[in-house]
């Protein structure tokens, strides 16, 4: 009971949020993208730059501020060369955005080797991290204190944009447009929406996301950069927007079920249970909540293709999915 | 249409490869200043090489990257030192993705160097490829590779992490001291679940038990050496469960260890390098496989034609480990710091070389 008492205790709340976050603002830039029928997977090289580019403005000019719109900058900048090459040259965005991934990589160790002379990890002494955010009365208490305080402003600013990107995507004709891109095409064409210029926005705003969620890496989650630093953790944003079906709110519910599957299993592991177990986790998550996902989506293709003769927008969702 | 494709795909071909050029980049041999306490008997009295060195070429092929102040940039300046010292030519092939390390060992060993040096993630490329090059000297570190040109270097890290386990011990049940807890729990935080690792698991546990048989040891493992904010999570995970001082062993991964250990206002120990002056007040002591020693001697021996292979006892008695002497800790803490540490430290590690304690070792890890 000790022992379950101090894997379950409230700290895992905080820590859940925490892991979530990373996930959640990668999802985000996806989801737009996704939703104009583009993927995205370029956003790892999106958030890697974007990481690189917050610490370094942050440690030169001592301000988060400077720091965040200059990783916004760098991440748009990143999301117009995927655009160019898809949209103008009609690349394979997959090719486009993998190519992106290895070099942000390793563009990031050579600036980071002839700009400061640094290999490895670069931790400044004089950063000026993102802000936390904290309510003063709660901390007296040692458990509200962890469950409610000590927020980076991304943290909370990420559960924000989830309702915002939902509103945008549902209610506003800019997300209709943008949605109706991703369903079909020529019909949008038809109704004279500018495909190229749709999904050029999207993926600039996938810049934007991504730029954010580098900086909230580097200046926010963590206090340095090193250039393997999101390890995945925009691919897993990728298998939670499939999981949602492009739904912002059930991703961010599948990313705070990603975190907290991980940070269990942190706390698993110092208990005995064996770490490649532990280590599974995340991804046997990933696999089971993908497959019932589309386990789920095709019944109700199913079901809707035995009630609905014809070829509606439902299916059409359903193909591009 | 079709042209553009083709300018398209011809361009990534173009940034692929120059990626991939930086990515493998050749690490600047930076002219390192020679070590100041580089034995000055030895820098002063030049063994007036007959004639240049620089043809002699030493290779490094890192399982990860440079820059991670840890076994890698430790190996590295082992070989700098022996650059400054020799004027040889050293080189050192990086990288993070796993499939690449074999791809690298192949391409030293093809490329004729004198000796690579490689840690041991290669031992089984190195196992198929060594006789493959009969005049290629390799030096394995932390594994044992029978063939007449690779000299297994075998570090007695349990040794190291026997001391460090003891010092922990200790100090978890320090009074007066901020951060720590009444809870008798110590951590352990391994990079990855592998033998190296267990070895010093093991040393570090009986270390701790020798101190204090109740003593409760939490083990993590993060899962890589590279993912410093997986490193910070697990060490928060440790930190709230009661841990106040724990033993990181993630290389790079084990920088985001340290952040969290100072966010959370606990300790640590260092694994392999020093790291006692990284976040003083912080971090008790660091264990030291001198894996630097270790690379610098082969590259030494390759230049005086007395290379052996077999293996290669690394361990307190002849200085390829050791521990830090805790003084950054102690200028920290003043008269709160534990003087009874660095009088059983000692004790312990005498009777470690006298063979007083035998430290349990992992399968394999012994000369």
């Amino acid at each position: 009971m000790d022992i379950f008492s101090n894997i379950f205790s409230y700290s895992i709340i905080h820590a859940t949020i925490r892991m979530a976050t990373p996930i959640l603002l990668a999802s985000i830039a996806v989801i737009i993208t996704q939703k104009a029928g583009v993927l995205n997977v370029g956003i790892e090289g999106i958030m890697t730059m974007g990481a690189f580019t917050a610490i370094v403005v942050s440690s030169q000019t001592g301000s988060w501020l400077a720091a965040v719109l200059a990783a916004i900058a760098v991440g748009v900048f990143v999301a117009c060369i995927i655009s160019v090459a898809h949209l103008k040259f009609k690349a394979d965005v997959f090719a486009v955005g993998m190519t992106i991934n290895i070099f942000a990589i390793s563009l990031s160790i050579f600036l980071l080797n002839s700009m400061f002379g640094i290999r490895g990890s670069f931790r400044p002494e004089d950063l000026a991290p993102l802000p936390k955010l904290t309510i003063p009365f709660l901390q007296s208490n040692e458990v509200l204190n962890s469950i409610f305080n000590n927020y980076g402003l991304l943290e909370i600013g990420a559960i924000v944009m989830v309702f915002g990107l939902r509103f945008f995507l549902n209610r506003t004709s800019g997300g209709l447009r943008l949605k109706s891109v991703g369903l079909n095409e020529m019909a949008a064409e038809t109704a004279g929406i500018h495909i190229d210029r749709t999904k050029f926005m999207a993926l600039v705003f996938s810049g934007v996301i991504g730029g954010l969620a580098g900086a909230h890496l580097s200046l926010g989650y963590a206090n340095f950069f090193i250039s393997s630093m999101v390890s995945g953790r925009g691919f897993m944003g990728i298998a939670a927007m499939f999981f949602s079906g492009g739904n912002p709110v059930i991703s961010w519910l599948a990313c705070l079920l990603f975190g907290f599957i991980d940070s269990t299993g942190s706390r698993l592991q110092a208990y005995g249970v064996p770490s490649e177990f532990v280590m599974m986790l995340p991804y046997i998550t990933t696999i089971v909540v993908l497959s019932v996902s589309m386990w789920l989506r095709k019944r109700k293709s199913l079901l809707l293709a035995s009630s609905v003769k014809t070829t509606g927008t439902h299916q059409l969702e359903d193909q591009k999915g | 249409m079709k042209k553009r494709y083709k300018i398209i795909s011809i361009l990534l071909i173009v940034v692929l490869c120059a990626a991939m050029s930086i990515g493998c980049a050749k690490s600047d041999p930076a002219p390192a200043p020679a070590p100041a306490d580089s034995g000055s008997s030895e820098a002063a009295a030049p063994a007036e090489p007959a004639g240049d060195l620089s043809d002699i070429r030493v290779g490094f092929v890192a399982s990860g990257m440079l820059g991670d102040k840890s076994f890698n940039d430790n190996v590295w300046s082992g070989l700098q030192k022996a650059e400054a010292e020799f004027g040889i030519t050293i080189k050192a092939l990086e990288s993070n993705e796993t499939a690449d390390w074999d791809s690298n060992l192949v391409a030293m060993a093809e490329e004729g160097y004198d000796l690579i040096v490689t840690p041991s993630q290669l031992t089984e490329t190195l196992t198929r490829i060594a006789g493959d090059y009969p005049d290629v000297k390799f030096a394995i570190i932390d594994a044992e590779v029978d063939a007449p040109n690779v000299a297994s270097l075998i570090f007695a890290q349990n040794e190291g992490s026997f001391l460090v386990g003891a010092a922990a011990a200790i100090f978890t049940t320090a009074p007066d001291i901020e951060g720590v807890n009444p809870e008798n729990t110590i951590g352990f935080i391994g990079g990855m679940d592998i033998p190296v690792i267990h070895d010093f698991l093991k040393g570090y546990e009986q270390g701790a038990k020798y101190v204090d048989p109740d003593i409760t040891v939490l083990v993590s493992y993060i899962g890589t050496f590279n993912d410093p904010i997986k490193g910070k999570e697990i060490a928060e995970a440790q930190y709230s469960q009661g841990v106040d001082i724990t033993y990181n062993l993630g290389a790079t991964a084990g920088i985001g260890v340290l952040e969290a250990m100072e966010e959370s206002g606990k300790f640590a120990i260092g694994g392999d390098v020093d790291e006692d002056s990284k976040y003083p007040g912080h971090v008790l002591i660091s264990e030291l496989k001198r894996t630097d020693v270790a690379a610098y001697e082969m590259a030494k021996a390759v230049v005086e034609g007395t290379f052996k292979g077999g293996l290669v006892a690394m361990n307190l008695e002849n200085g390829g480990m050791g521990t830090t002497d805790m003084s950054v800790m102690k200028a920290a803490l003043g008269d709160k710091f534990p003087e009874e540490i660095i009088t059983t430290l000692a004790d312990l590690r005498t009777k470690i070389m006298n063979k007083e304690i035998v430290v349990d070792h992992e399968e394999g890890f012994t000369v």
